[in-house]
């Protein structure tokens, strides 16, 4: 280990992973990694950052956002009015330039999350078939550490092993495909609802024991199956699950049954203040938040953990593989619309939207996230997230982050919005605040945990030297926005606000053993089914990109 | 007197003089706006390298003489004052603008007075594609305003406009007002394939074919003495567009489409009219 040593000198550091709520201490980097302070005490360090009134926290860690392609570039390529309508992100001399709008180009995806705080971020939907179009694009996004999630609920072979009860195959066939994709974790994406899409209009899952034709097998099946098999690999994320019927109203009852149909299964529920309304099918009146019942749940429920995916007012953009979702969006806003098939594997619905807080619905939408931090009793429990750039960009984190410290600032927006949601929504009796603390936990300290990653998320000896240095502000906003430093595998990347080093970041993704056996016969379905070929499909990460395999 | 912007030489790489507008330049001496900083190719240069620049721009009118084919986005984004050009002008002249006028004394290339937003632009020769359309991505084309050419214009002319009034002296190519929202385009030459295609509501008039390239998705709805027309050719001649009899109220055929979009817009055609 390289004994140039980084201090960080008598900082305020909030490291919950450890136990450390606010001490002022010395932090001892070297070699990329937090280190125990020198024993000899003539020892230098090589550079000293002053830290004295600043708040040091771990680096930001996003585990669910969507940064790279195919759904991300065709949103670009479709929706260039709104690259075209933000102010361009110019060159430096150590940067490049780039777009910004809803979707923004690599680079500045990159920079962005950097001058936020944020050294770790996942995409959380990837088609296996796009899985070297994705990293090749993350070897393009500097400043973090990253990684994606595979989509399996509607994978033809995923399902076959579940219809004819072969688990053991399910287990190699997953171990197998996040291998040759170079994920890092498994996604279900309205499991099998996404197939009957398209297979034929208007089809979708209405409920967990909807048959999906010609495969015999149920949403609920699926459910059950994969997160069997996740923990049985022991893999260090488990099944991360976008439940069936997003956005519908009365859809809390599927997200319910999604949890129980996990069956003590480890399981992460994400963006799940989409999946969390009450009301029924044409009745907007009815339409309100199911987040108590839910929560209630989830407390009770040690084997389950959330991420928000955050409604904030404005433009953003809908990608997601769930292709009926798409097609409702754009019939609801009368916008354009993408859609696609990918093979074997999984679809793609693609709208430009706009959360307005003039309508209840989004109003709704927005109280529901926040009801969820502050229903959600353990903050290791639930992340926060936009579902960037879906609910809204990862940019408003910041905004969020004082929505949930302050209770002031958030009564003055909730006070603006119409009148049902201001009567009905629970959002009017929580007086709960955020701590500093517990901001650490649900932006660094707690994804770092459900991701599994050891290294990441806290401050101990060992663990990577990702770190964002904050100057306490008058509100949570403005201290959040702009970081005073912010260290990536122990060099300074961003200091007041300016890129200092855009270093490359890795990509993490597992690579799990599995039964070789079953590989004859996984590839004989792939030769009779896929456009390509068998040997064409696995990723080579080593020729792509720096890369670490974390389990 | 006006500001005069006097070509120095020929340019090479292409010049952008978005932002270089009357409003703005209005109270800065010749030495400041000497000094404004515009992009040519990918580099900063000063107005005053490229251009020889005397007069006074104290009234809000500025001129520009010389080949400018190179030199786009001309009097983008203005909001009052007038452009004159002794000469032809590049791409995105007028793009975004929200008054006052440009005169060209010449052609006008691709994308002229694309979603402006009011205010004149009036071309003594010839304009090229998507003039008064919407940019890539965006809903709408041009919401208000007028763009006069007296020659010829390319392909896309109006595409998804909202309102205000195109007049062609000459022809137009493919698609004059695809998926017009609402507005005006008068071509008094030939249009090319599918005019009308996919608009929504909107009126489009072509007087100078017989018959006119309609889609099968227009529907001839009778033979009427259009008035308002001798409306527009009064606005027109105030205007200082050449006077046009085509406009006298004759009986012209109209035919309504596109039905595969609302279907509310109209297209009208000389006596013995269009394909449907
Ligand atoms: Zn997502």
């Amino acid at each position: 280990m390289s004994s140039d040593f980084i201090k960080i000198l008598g900082g305020t550091v909030h490291d919950p992973a450890n136990g450390i709520d606010g001490e002022v201490r010395d932090l001892w980097l070297a070699g990329g990694k937090v280190v125990a302070a020198p024993t000899d005490p003539s020892v230098q360090a090589v550079r000293v950052i002053d830290a004295r009134g600043l708040v040091v926290m771990p680096g930001g860690v996003d585990m669910h956002c969507h940064i790279v392609g195919s759904k991300v570039n065709t949103a670009r390529i479709m929706c260039p009015e709104r690259s075209r309508e933000a102010a361009p992100v110019a060159r430096t001399a150590t940067t490049r330039s780039g777009t910004m709008g809803s979707v923004p180009s690599s680079f500045a995806t990159g920079y962005r999350y950097a001058g936020l705080g944020y050294t770790t971020a996942f995409d959380a939907a990837i088609a296996p078939l796009a899985a070297r179009h994705a990293h090749l694009e993350l070897a393009d996004t500097p400043c973090v550490d990253r990684g994606f999630y595979t989509l399996v609920g509607n994978n033809h072979y995923v399902m076959r092993s579940i219809q004819k009860g072969e688990p053991e195959k399910l287990k190699s066939f997953i171990a197998w495909l996040l291998g040759a994709a170079g994920a890092y974790a498994t996604k279900l994406v309205n499991p099998g609802g996404v197939e009957l899409w398209k297979q034929g209009r208007d089809g979708n899952a209405r409920d967990l024991d909807t048959t999906v034709d010609g495969f015999g097998v149920t949403p609920g099946q699926i459910i059950g199956s994969v997160a069997r098999a996740v923990d049985e690999l022991r893999l260090p994320h488990p099944v991360h699950v976008h439940c069936n019927n997003l956005g519908l109203p009365g859809n809390w009852t599927t997200t319910l049954e999604t949890m129980k149909r996990l069956d003590g299964h480890r399981g992460h529920l994400t963006h799940i203040q989409f999946h969390s309304y009450a009301g029924g099918d044409g009745d907007e009146d009815t339409f309100g938040s199911k987040v108590a019942p839910l929560a209630e749940y989830v407390n009770a429920h040690p084997n389950l953990t959330v991420d928000v995916g955050q409604v904030v007012f404005g433009r953003t953009m809908s990608m997601t593989a769930d292709g009926p979702v798409g097609h409702y969006l754009s019939r609801l806003q009368g916008s354009k619309w993408y859609s696609s098939d990918i093979e074997q594997e999984a679809g793609c619905g693609i709208v430009p939207i706009e959360y307005k807080n003039t309508s209840a619905v989004h109003a709704w939408q927005w109280a529901i996230g926040l009801e969820w931090y502050l229903m959600v009793d353990d903050p290791w429990r639930v992340t926060m997230s936009t579902d960037h750039p879906n609910g809204g960009s990862f940019l408003a984190y910041p905004q969020i982050i004082r929505l949930l410290m302050d209770r002031t600032f958030r009564q003055n927006v909730f006070q603006a919005l119409p009148a049902p949601v201001r009567e009905k929504s629970a959002l009017k009796d929580l007086d709960r605040e955020y701590t500093l603390n517990e901001i650490a936990i649900i932006t660094r300290a707690g994804p770092a945990r459900m991701l599994g990653l050891k290294d990441k998320g806290h401050l101990g000896v060992g663990a990577d030297a990702d770190i964002t240095i904050y100057a306490p502000a008058s509100d949570a906003e403005t201290m959040f926005q702009m970081p005073r430093h912010v260290i990536k595998a122990g060099r300074l990347l961003v200091e007041d606000g300016e890129i200092r080093e855009p270093l490359m970041g890795k990509t993490l993704h597992v690579a799990p053993d599995y039964d070789r056996e079953v590989e004859a016969d996984i590839q004989a379905w792939f030769e009779d089914s896929y456009s390509i070929r068998w040997r064409n499909y696995p990723v080579d990460l080593k020729a792509q990109t720096e890369a670490e395999v974390v389990a | 007197m006006p500001l005069i912007f006097r070509l120095a030489s020929a340019i090479g790489s292409p010049v952008r003089l978005g932002g270089i507008t009357p409003d703005r330049l209005r109270d800065m001496s010749l030495v400041e706006i000497a000094r404004l900083e515009v992009l040519q190719g990918n580099v900063s240069v000063a107005l005053g390298d490229l251009f020889r620049v005397s007069g006074d721009g104290a009234d809000g009118r500025l001129t520009f003489e010389g080949d400018l084919a190179g030199v786009h986005e001309i009097g983008r984004g203005m909001t009052g004052g007038e452009i004159v050009v002794r000469g032809s002008a590049g791409r995105h002249v007028g793009g975004g603008m929200t008054g006052g006028a440009i005169h060209i004394h010449g052609d006008a290339g691709d994308w002229l007075g694309c979603e402006m937003k009011g205010g004149l632009i009036h071309v003594r020769g010839s304009a090229g594609d998507h003039t008064g359309a919407a940019y890539a991505g965006s809903r709408r084309g041009m919401t208000e305003g007028t763009i006069l050419i007296e020659g010829s214009v390319g392909s896309h002319l109006g595409a998804s406009m909202r309102r205000g009034l195109v007049a062609v002296g000459g022809d137009c190519r493919d698609v004059a007002g695809l998926e017009m929202i609402a507005g005006s385009i008068l071509v008094f030459g030939a249009c090319g394939r599918a005019p009308g295609a996919g608009m929504r509501r909107g009126t489009i008039g072509v007087f100078g074919m017989s018959p006119v390239p309609l889609l099968p998705t227009f529907r001839a709805a009778g033979r009427f003495r259009p008035l308002f027309l001798r409306l527009i050719r009064r606005d027109l001649e105030r205007l200082g567009f050449p006077p046009r009899d085509e406009l006298s109220g004759e009986e012209l055929v109209l035919y309504h489409g596109d039905l595969v979009g609302l279907g509310k817009g109209e297209v009208w055609c000389r006596e013995d009219g269009g394909t449907p």
